[in-house]
This record gives structure tokens, sequence and C-alpha cells, in this order.
């Protein structure tokens, strides 16, 4: 309180709200917090920036000096135009190709197809790897766990190998040409994918459910083998065509 | 000349010596007015800095600064299966809420006898005025946005966009993938028809086969061991009001990431 040295005369009427004085805290003193998390956290914040500022200023980046492509109209006038185009294509689907009708629920008759709808035949098809859950002698040739346990298990390995492919595999190759061995663990994937799906209507296919069986896990490998086989080869076209750009602009001496 | 000193804030007597038009000064009076209440000018910089990103200085693309047009264009397609998803997922929602006021989530069990739930999906297909295309409209959009988010998925794995900065949209993306397979399979419950029952068997099953918190999950998900009308119902709370939020939300979420960090197009 300047110039009042009576610190118990009331001079804000009791709310504790006060005019500012010298000891107020200046709003940008209030934001440099002085101690802890926040702190921390406010000078994180000020050196990211400088950070960010930095390079900026060091990047060869290329900025527009001109205006650029706007969002409005050009931008959004084109992506009318595709969105239109793609809902239409969903009208006219819809229209020639309606849902059927089906009989109501029945539980005291099981119907010869249970399926669910496509997308989900994968996670389906898994639920039938009861062949692969395997016995162990430990347990006296008992298996760990039930097939069914077994199957939806399968569903969590597949979703969590998906869900961390970012941190097996790093670097800056980008295309297939450039990384073989991960384009064509794609492949497997999506060849296994349509084979599982198989594997869940095996009573529909006209095929011994033992070489079924077999495919579903065989067929993808063979893709697999030969996407890699391809890419190999063509990361051998590719590299020489890298070197040889690189030997003409830099010829040998 | 008065020595008084000048009152930095009257905004009305700055307003009155300039030579305003009546719609300036209408506008004006509308401006202070608001930002007295709401202090506007503290919002501008936001507002600022959205009108410049949105319209102009976009920095240069990699495609335009590597020259890489000619050959990036026949992968455009590929490009657009995200926002080919939302649009499908945006249909989705539009002709679910229109079916959402005929529909009721009610059957008294599986007999083979039409249940109530049953009932509306057939009112819907037959007396309804474009009932049948509303159905078939809502189903549509909902497989081509599931064929459109697999593609998606493909596309983002087979050019490594999950790589280093964005692999936690990466995994927004698998759970969202996941989300969408629900939304998908609660919906199929909802017509309660042969195949609806059966395919929620399955579902208790294989919520019953999980180790541990079997039990808890097929009462959590499906109100019980066999299918009844609380598994109806749940299927259509979750169909219609939990998915939609979450799904929504991340979806805003994966394509605000999507928008900070740019596209990763192949070098």
């Amino acid at each position: 309180m300047s110039g009042n040295d009576t610190p118990e005369t009331e001079t804000d009427g009791g709310t504790g709200i006060v005019p500012p004085d010298d000891e107020t805290p200046t709003w940008s003193e209030r934001k440099e917090r002085t101690q802890g998390l926040s702190r921390l956290t406010y000078e994180y914040f000020e050196r990211a920036r400088r950070e960010d500022q930095d390079l900026r200023q060091e990047s060869s980046y290329v900025e527009r000096d001109v205006l650029g492509f706007p969002a409005w109209p050009h931008e959004m006038i084109r992506n009318l135009a595709l969105t239109s185009f793609f809902v239409g294509m969903i009208v006219f689907l819809s229209a020639t190709l309606p849902p059927e009708m089906m009989p109501p629920a029945n539980s005291s008759s099981t119907p010869a197809v249970i399926l669910p709808d496509w997308y989900l035949y994968w996670s389906f098809g898994l639920l039938k790897l009861g062949p692969l859950n395997p016995e162990l002698a430990l347990l006296g040739g008992q298996k760990l766990m039930a097939d069914r346990t077994y199957g939806v298990l399968a569903n969590l390995v597949i979703v969590g190998a998906i869900t961390i492919v970012p941190f097996l595999n790093k670097g800056a190759a980008r295309r297939p040409v450039e990384q073989p061995f991960w384009a064509s663990v794609g492949v497997f994937g999506v060849i296994f994918a349509f084979t599982i799906a198989v594997l869940s209507v095996k009573n529909l296919v006209p095929m011994g459910s033992h070489l079924l069986f077999d495919l579903t896990f065989l067929l993808p490998f063979v893709g697999g083998f030969i996407s890699y086989a391809i890419l190999k080869s063509m990361r051998e076209g590719y590299m020489f065509t890298l070197n040889r750009r690189y030997y003409r602009l830099r010829p040998p001496k | 000349m008065s020595l008084e000193k000048k009152d930095e804030h009257d905004h009305k007597g700055w307003m009155e010596e300039r030579d305003l038009t009546a719609l300036e000064e209408r506008y004006l009076t509308l401006l202070m007015w608001l930002d007295k209440r709401l202090r506007l000018v503290d919002y501008l910089e936001l507002l600022e800095d959205l009108y410049y990103k949105v319209n102009m200085q976009m920095p240069k693309s990699h495609t335009e600064q590597y020259g890489l047009d000619n050959k990036f264009w026949y992968w455009y397609p590929l490009y657009a299966l995200g926002s080919f998803s939302t649009i499908a997922y945006l249909v989705a929602a539009i002709s679910g809420a229109l079916l959402g006021f005929y529909y009721a989530p009610a059957a008294a069990g599986a007999t083979g006898d039409p249940t109530v739930a049953f009932n509306s999906v057939t009112a819907i297909m037959q007396d309804l005025n474009f009932g049948y295309m509303l159905r078939s409209i809502h189903r549509w959009s909902a497989q081509v946005m599931t064929a459109a988010v697999f593609l998606h998925m493909l596309r983002v794995y087979f050019t490594g966009a999950y790589k280093e900065p964005r692999e936690l949209n990466w995994i927004i993306g698998i759970v969202l993938i996941s989300l969408t397979m629900v939304f998908g399979y609660s919906g199929y419950l909802l017509p309660w028809n042969q195949l609806s029952y059966w395919a929620g068997q399955i579902g208790v099953e294989m919520a019953l086969s999980i180790p541990l918190a079997g039990e808890w999950t097929a009462q959590l998900l499906f109100g019980g061991f066999t299918l009844t009308q609380a598994t109806l119902q749940r299927m259509y709370i979750l169909h219609v009001f939990f998915l939609p939020f979450i799904v929504t939300g991340l979806i805003a979420v994966h394509i605000g990431i999507v928008w900070m960090q740019g596209i990763a197009e192949p070098h």
C-alpha cells in the first residue's frame, strides 16, 4: 500500500479488491511464472518459440512473394465439385442397390450362413484359427486357452502390430521402392486380409478345408516374397537412375 | 487550446471527428458496443491469424517446390480418400438422423415374430415416402466410409506417411478405423433381423471369451449373456449417442493434426 502506513485501515470496503500499486505484478510479470511446473512450461515455450524463429530464419524454404492460390473461391469450388460428385456416387449406388429385406430375428432357427458385414470378415476369420492354437506338452497336451479366446486375442495382436508400425519402421524412406521389406509386409497384410476373409466362409468355398487353411497362410507369404523380389530389382533400377543423374551432374575426374 | 489531457479512450469523440458514412458509423457503433462487453480486441489477433492462414501466403508445397506436379497428379485420388470418408461420414450422419425420426429400438425377444424394431424398419422401407432410399443411402454411405477408411490406411502405409512426426496421428487413425467398425457393427444389429441376431450372438461370444474381463464386457456392451431388449437398446445408444460424439471429436483432432503437420507427400 503506497503512502499508507496503517495496513489495518481497510480501503477496499472488505472486497479484497484494491487498485494496482507498485507491488502489484504487471501482466508480463504474472505471465512469467516464478516457480514450479508453470515456470518450466513458460521457459520451455519461450525456448521453443525462439527455436522456431531461428529455424525459420535459417531455412531456405521458399515462401511465395505473391498471394497464394486462395482458399475461396478456387479451392472451395473444386472441393464442392468433388464432394457433389462423391455424394452423387453414394446416391447412385443406393438407388441401384438397395438393402434387402430379411426375416425377423429368431433364436430357434440358425441360418445356414452367418456373416457380419464385409469389413469384419477378417476379424471373423481370425476367430477360426483354432487349429493354430498350440497344445502344450507342459500342460499335458492341454491348450493354454480356449480356441475362441485364441481367436479374440489374434484380433488384438493384429491391431496392436499395425499400431506400432511407426515405431518399428523409422527413417526417411517413403516410397515402396526405397523400403522393399516394409512394402512387402504391407502386401502380405493385404493378401492375408483377403485369405482370412475367405477362411471365415469356408463352408461356402468349394475346396478341402485343410487345403484352404494352408492356402490362407501360404498365399500371403507368396505374395510378400514376389513383391519383395520385384521391389528389390526395381530398386536396382531406381538407384541406377539416381546414380546416373548424380554422375551427370558431377562427372568423375 | 485547452491543456486538459485528452481521454485516449474516448472512442465516441474519435468516431465523431472522423468523416464516416452511415454504414461505417453503424458498424463502428455496433463493434464498440460489442467490444465494450466482450472485449473482442483480445480475439482479434486470432481472427487475423486465421484470415491470413485461410487466404494467402500458403508456403510452397513439397510437390511445387520440387516440381513433382507432373508425377504427382495420378496419385491424387489416393490422397482424397481421407476426405471422401469424412464426406461419407457426414452423409451417414444426416441420413441417420432422419432415420432416427422413424426408428424405435424395441424388441421383446427373438421368437421369429416381427418385433417393434423390425416393424419400424419395415415401415421405413415400405410405407415412408423415400424411406427405402433413405435407408439405402445410410447403408451405402456407411459402406463407402468404411471402404474409404481402409483404402486410406493402405495409402498411408504404402507411402510411409505414418513416419516421424505423424506416429500419433497413425495411432488415432487405428482407433478411428476400429470405432468405424464398431459403428458398423452396432448399426448392423439395429434392424433386429436374422443376420443382426446371429451377428450379435457372435459378438456376445467374442466378448465372453476375453480372459478375466469377459463377463463384465458382455454385461457392459450387450446387457447380458443372451440377446434381449437390453442388447438392442445398448447398441442403439452406442450407435446414436456415444460413437457419434467420440468419432466426430476424434475426426476433428485427426484432421486438425493433418492441418498442422501438413500432408506427407512421397519424396
